[in-house]
């Protein structure tokens, strides 16, 4: 691992993440042992449902976890090279508020919110905010760096930039704003783009526009892009690789063929069975999946999923919780049908 | 679906305009053209579908016909139970007061529709209460029999809403929505605040109150997934006008209008090996307080001949139930979505599980 940064390589790896909320009320376990690699020019999808600690698990690789949550254990191995070889950085153990990771966050990794309204200051021109990005982290001059952020609102398909860039987030409608959060995300040309639902909050003929948008960033700047989501359309139409999670477990990850044609997991199964799709006969009940997701308090004990499960077995599956194991290649699952520890 | 069934509610020539006030002395200068001639109507028992983006008149529609909010012109005809057409539109607040018993609504956000300060029993019951309907003891029989019938134990009436997720925040709002037995019920994006897993619970708890209490439903959605599972009818809107409506087979798989294919094509299909060319449209859904000229959507339509530009087209029927508002209806060959996955999903085995479908498991 000392040679330099290959394209096969990932360039960022998270082992065995736990993030952990103590609030006064108990621990929450949001993030319970991820792991999962991350390929240069490659998307990895991660998905699952509300609390299932997708998006914590984006926000403790940038290090942006919100008290009184925090990284507990694992790490987050960002690869890059450094003239003599490859040198690995853990996140995990910076300080989240030093100026190592201030300088990744941001710069080598951008982030994209769900919502772009409220992530944009409401009281300043978006131009001045992504500017300011720009300077942070580059060494140009006001000039310059507002030169270069009108090519970027320009690259990322906004119509009359040298206008738009001096308007305030609330002009924008809700497709261009998402626009510029990206063009503001891609300002330092980050080598990860992590993008937290980033078109939920939209209409899906804009939906579909953001999403070429990406992938054609994506093509030209050859990034890695991280994409949290709760949409299985989304990810069947952007990822290479899918990380299913669950109660903040990793329950199945594989390339996206196999999670959506060779599903192992029990849950990854009926949750791809559940969903109303645009190909179903009309007026169909749907497949349901039993149950709902417990409280963060009300942990099951073993496997996470085991109440709601179809093929629970008493006796194993509320005993211990099960680890991730290779299925096929590439493909790895969490659930004790498939060999146990 | 029914061919002669009676019509439950008709809408004609629906409008609702919103001034636009500037200035001092707040002088109108402009309006939004929130719903613009809208004209639909929804036979008794079955389901027709408003859909489209984010502001496209859908509910502002839902909210006229319930008057929330007072149209600003058209008629809203209702039969009401006892076979009656009233217009709705133009009752006064103690003539509608009758009414709103047998139209009520089920709201999308289940965590801010429910009053965290009551209890379930509260809140369902007071439909009944507000109504003077029965006695003390019988509105607690009619709440106990109405969570029941949505699925969850008649022993939670007790407890307050933060107890329950949102799965069953969202049956608690259709017992109340069922507590005066309505005959019709607007239900306005009732399943987009909720998780992919729980959105099919509340699809199919839907469907089967349906054809147990022959309810009429006015669904309004955004998602062309979730709408295909509900309707028996859809009508896409765009910019306050209806473009297209018909039956669901018919708008899936040959749809007319360019939108509504547009529409199609961006959903995106839970199969990576669908990654087909999609549609996607140029440019922003139309400002409605300064439509474009013509067919609204032809500055984003790839189909645009020099018509489209000047002329408004209107909603024709083309064929018996498919009306389209496009100059270009009938030469246009558009593609829609077949239904070709469905047989290819693996066998639905033991689906609802060891707990038996409903999620009142546990509170």
């Amino acid at each position: 691992m000392t040679d330099p940064v290959a394209e096969s390589d990932p360039i960022l790896s998270v082992r065995d993440l736990k993030t952990y909320f103590f609030p006064d009320e108990g621990t929450v376990k949001a993030v319970d042992g991820a792991s999962f690699d991350v390929y240069t020019r490659k998307t990895l999808g991660i998905v699952g449902e509300s609390g299932c600690g997708k998006s914590v698990t984006a926000r403790s690789i940038l290090r942006i976890v919100e008290r009184p949550g925090r990284i507990v254990s694992g790490s987050i191995l960002l690869r890059r090279d450094e003239g003599n070889g490859a040198a690995e950085l853990d996140l995990a153990q910076m300080d989240p508020s030093g100026p190592e990771i201030r300088h990744i966050r941001g710069g080598e990794i951008g982030l994209v919110f769900q919502e772009p309204m409220t992530s944009f200051s409401p009281v300043h021109p978006i131009g001045n905010q992504i500017v300011e990005t720009i300077r942070l982290h580059q060494p140009v001059t006001k000039d310059q760096a507002r030169e270069k952020a009108v090519d970027l609102l320009r690259s990322v398909g906004i119509p009359k930039p040298e206008r738009r860039i001096d308007e305030y987030a609330f002009e924008l409608s809700g497709g261009l704003r998402q626009r510029a959060m990206i063009a503001m995300a891609l300002s330092c040309g980050p080598r990860i783009l992590i993008a937290d639902e980033p078109t939920t909050a939209l209409d899906v003929t804009t939906q579909a526009q953001i999403l070429d948008l990406l992938r054609n960033l994506q093509e030209r700047e050859g990034m890695a892009i991280i994409l949290i989501t709760h949409n299985l359309g989304v990810v069947a139409e952007m990822c290479d690789a899918v990380v299913v999670m669950y109660l903040g477990r990793v329950v199945e990850q594989g390339p996206v063929d196999a999670i959506f044609h060779a599903p192992k997991h029990p849950y990854t199964k009926a949750l791809l069975r559940s969903i109303p799709s645009i190909h179903a006969t009309i007026r169909t009940t749907l497949p349901t999946i039993a149950g709902s997701i417990p409280h963060p308090y009300n942990r099951p004990a073993g496997c996470p999923f085991h109440p709601r499960c179809p093929d629970f077995m008493p006796g194993t599956c509320d005993a211990s919780e099960p680890n991730l194991q290779r299925v096929a290649e590439d493909q790895e699952v969490s659930c004790f049908l498939y060999g146990s520890k | 679906m029914m061919g002669s069934a009676e019509r439950l509610l008709d809408v004609k020539g629906l409008q609702k305009f919103f001034p636009i006030r500037r200035g001092i002395l707040q002088r109108e200068v402009g309006r939004v053209r929130a719903v613009d001639n809208v004209n639909f109507y929804v036979e008794k028992g079955e389901t027709l579908s408003l859909v489209g983006e984010s502001g496209c008149g859908k509910t502002t529609t839902s909210r006229c016909i319930l008057r929330a909010i007072s149209p600003t012109a058209g008629e809203i005809l209702f039969r009401t139970g006892d076979g009656t057409v009233v217009d709705v539109a133009t009752l006064s607040k103690p003539q509608l007061r009758p009414l709103r018993r047998q139209m009520q609504m089920i709201f999308q956000d289940p965590f801010s529709s429910l009053n965290p300060r009551r209890t379930l029993l509260d809140i369902v019951a007071e439909p009944l209460v507000a109504n003077n309907v029965g006695t003390r003891q019988e509105q607690l029989d009619r709440v106990a029999e109405l969570l029941r019938l949505v699925g969850l134990r008649p022993e939670y009436m007790r407890r307050y809403p933060h107890a329950f997720s949102g799965g069953q925040r969202q049956r608690i709002g259709i017992a109340r929505a069922l507590a005066l037995n309505p005959s019709l019920i607007v239900a306005d994006e009732p399943v987009s605040a909720l998780d992919v897993s729980v959105q099919a619970q509340i699809l199919n708890l839907m469907l089967a109150l349906q054809s147990q209490l022959d309810l009429t439903y006015l669904f309004v959605a955004h998602d062309l997934s979730v709408v295909k599972h509900v309707s028996d009818r859809i009508a896409v809107m765009y910019v306050g006008q209806i473009v297209e409506m018909a039956g669901t087979q018919q708008l899936f798989t040959a749809p007319k209008h360019p939108y509504t294919e547009a529409l199609l094509s961006a959903v995106p299909k839970p199969d990576p090996r669908l990654r087909t060319q999609r549609i996607v449209l140029e440019g922003e859904v139309a400002d409605s307080a300064n439509p474009p000229s013509g067919c609204y959507f032809h500055p984003r339509c790839r189909y645009a001949v020099d018509v489209c530009r000047t002329e408004t087209p209107r909603l024709e029927e083309i064929q018996p139930g498919h009306f389209v508002s496009c100059h270009r209806a009938n030469e246009l060959c558009l593609k829609g979505v077949g239904e070709s996955r469905s047989s290819g999903r693996p066998p639905v085995g033991r689906t609802t599980g060891p707990r038996g479908g409903a999620d009142g498991g546990g509170a």
